[in-house]
């Protein structure tokens, strides 16, 4: 698997690198900015790319930008973006075009490498991942909203389900029968007056674009 | 006119009061206050705003006083004179027959005896057309001299004015140094206690687990484990301090974008209505992002409101911002801190912040900052 990452700090980019590696990825092109990003994305044609939201010359948030910018001119291009901080703002954005192969995730998640590594696996393959907090954040919204009807079970089911985790993980996750996992989103879904989607990152982004709607 | 009719009776007859009552106006206060007082009714008669408290030297207070006793007395005798004969011939030419006989005139026609309705009617009217006319023309000048003479003399000069403004300044500027000392004994302390401890921490179990070196693979494991959590639990309390010190979305997307990113987060519904900011110094963008992220979570949490309101506009040299939510009101500011947090941050600054929040609701913060360097 082809992998371009535009990352401007060295000890993260070369530990990155070094990850990947040894997890059998390519490490096609590690670019410092957005323009040599979006070069080494026409010119690699990755299979997947991690950017860092903080990118020179301003340090602000150019990494969003390339990101988009990169799925406007490549549909559907996974993009896995990493922060020191999550900001709902961002996600909201990053999810916007309803096409799957978005991640967004703290820098602290690549140290559980498994995970990680899985996580750019599902991304590459279409699926959204969100980093936890920002589906915290999400929850933790509304005093008197449809959210408020979930029992402590299914609030749990719901944050796994928009991390783009699927029905196995969710079950194994909280010790559960997959039979009850399937339930407890059959509830969630008529609560919060969804549709039933298929499994996979069409659900995700349902669950994200309801929560981020409210 | 009869505006500037009673300002000059009135300051007549206090001029007459203070001249007898000299030796209390030795006492700076008094002199103070009664000087205060006639600034304000010379403001009032020349419309000018609200004045607060004379501030200037005691000299020039007392230099005040002799030269408010003397226009007072000077111009009130004048109106005396003028309004007085004016009502006089009024009263006295239509009587002229219940008078003694020889009464003569009074005013500038002295010397012609009243003697028939023909002199009574022309020199009357004539006399009072005269009077009435120098006191219609005279008195509202002569007050708005007085008024002028006396607000002169009672504001502070130039020098004056750029003292206290150093004075006020300075004092901010001290409240700015406290604050500012406090904020970075708080973020020495939290990466003091917090972070530098866990490192230590995680230091000392890796230290551990290269000296085991294979001999007890079971604790090589656990302190690789716990060696792992410490640095996560670290770096999830260092953005935890990052975030007040100054908020990354800030620096990521200006005030206008970080706050539509709290509006989103924000528990209850909120409408932003944020003009043209322009540019804003750091430490003015951090205090006004605080405030509105303090607001908001106070009428989250104690309001009961469902909706707020948040505006920000600039205006020149100043930001004011406010928040309105539609609860039920009545914030205490001694309960809680968030009020206090806000008042604290705001006043390091220069800047103002009203409460208005009775019983019942609904609440409004409004804070205005100065954004000039």
């Amino acid at each position: 698997m082809r992998v371009v990452i535009a990352e401007d700090n060295v000890l993260l980019s070369s530990g990155l690198e070094l990850l990947l590696t040894a997890k059998g990825f390519h490490v096609a092109a590690i670019t410092k900015d957005a323009p040599g990003f979006i070069d080494a994305v026409a010119e690699h044609r990755p299979d997947i790319t991690i950017v860092d939201v903080r990118l020179p010359p301003t340090f602000r948030d150019e990494g969003i930008h390339a990101a988009l910018h990169a799925r406007r001119r490549h549909p559907g291009l996974p993009v896995l973006v990493l922060s020191q901080y999550v900001e709902q703002q961002y996600a909201a954005e990053l999810i916007s075009d309803k096409r799957g192969g978005v991640g967004y995730l703290l820098k602290d998640r690549v140290s559980r490498v498994s995970e990680f590594i899985d996580a750019v696996r599902r991304v590459a393959a279409g699926g959204t991942v969100m980093d936890p907090e920002v589906i915290a954040q999400l929850l933790t919204r509304h005093a008197h909203d449809p959210i408020a009807d979930l029992t402590p079970r299914e609030r749990q089911v719901l944050a796994l389900m928009a991390e783009g985790k699927d029905n196995a993980t969710i079950a194994a996750r909280l010790v559960i029968t997959e039979n009850a996992v399937h339930k407890h989103i059959g509830n969630i879904f008529a609560k919060l007056g969804l549709s039933p989607a298929d499994s996979g990152h069409r659900r995700v982004l349902a669950v994200l674009t309801y929560l981020s709607r409210q | 006119m009869w505006r500037g009719l009673g300002y000059l009776l009135v300051s007549l007859l206090t001029a007459a009061v203070a001249l007898f009552a000299l030796p209390v106006f030795l006492v700076p206060a008094m002199a103070r206050a009664w000087a205060s007082w006639h600034r304000r009714r010379a403001g009032r008669l020349l419309l000018s705003p609200r004045s607060g408290p004379v501030r200037v030297g005691t000299w020039r207070v007392l230099g005040w006083l002799g030269t408010y006793i003397v226009t007072s007395l000077a111009f009130g005798l004048v109106v005396v004179v003028c309004a007085g004969n004016a009502v006089a011939t009024a009263v006295t030419v239509p009587l002229w027959w219940a008078l003694p006989a020889g009464t003569r005139a009074g005013g500038f026609a002295a010397g012609v005896p009243l003697s028939g309705w023909g002199t009574a009617l022309t020199l009357g009217t004539a006399q009072f057309v005269i009077f009435a006319a120098l006191t219609y023309w005279l008195v509202p000048l002569l007050a708005r001299l007085h008024a002028r003479i006396c607000v002169a003399l009672l504001s502070p000069s130039a020098a004056e004015r750029l003292t206290q403004r150093v004075e006020t300044l300075t004092e901010t500027r001290a409240g700015a140094m406290n604050a500012h000392g406090a904020e970075l004994r708080r973020i020495e302390r939290d990466l003091h206690d917090g972070t530098q401890a866990r490192l230590v921490a995680i230091a000392m179990r890796l230290g551990a687990a290269r000296e085991l070196s294979g001999e007890d693979p079971q604790m090589l494991a656990r302190l690789l484990r716990e060696a792992h959590e410490g640095t996560e639990e670290a770096m999830a309390e260092l953005r935890a301090v990052i975030r007040t010190i100054y908020p990354p979305i800030l620096a990521d997307r200006g005030l206008a974008g970080a706050l539509t990113a709290l509006g989103t987060r924000s528990a209850i519904d909120t409408t932003l209505d944020i003009g043209d900011l322009g540019t804003i110094p750091a430490a003015v963008e951090a205090v006004a992002y605080f405030t509105i992220a303090e607001a908001l979570t106070n009428a989250a949490k104690h309001s009961r409101a469902t909706r707020t309101t948040v505006r920000v506009a600039r205006d020149g040299d100043r930001l004011t911002i406010e928040v309105t939510d539609d609860g039920i009101g009545g914030a205490d500011e001694t309960l809680g801190t968030g009020i206090a947090g806000i008042r604290h941050r705001v006043l390091a600054l220069d800047g103002t912040v009203r409460i208005h929040s009775p019983v019942g609701g609904p609440t409004t913060i409004t804070v205005s900052l100065s954004c000039a360097s």
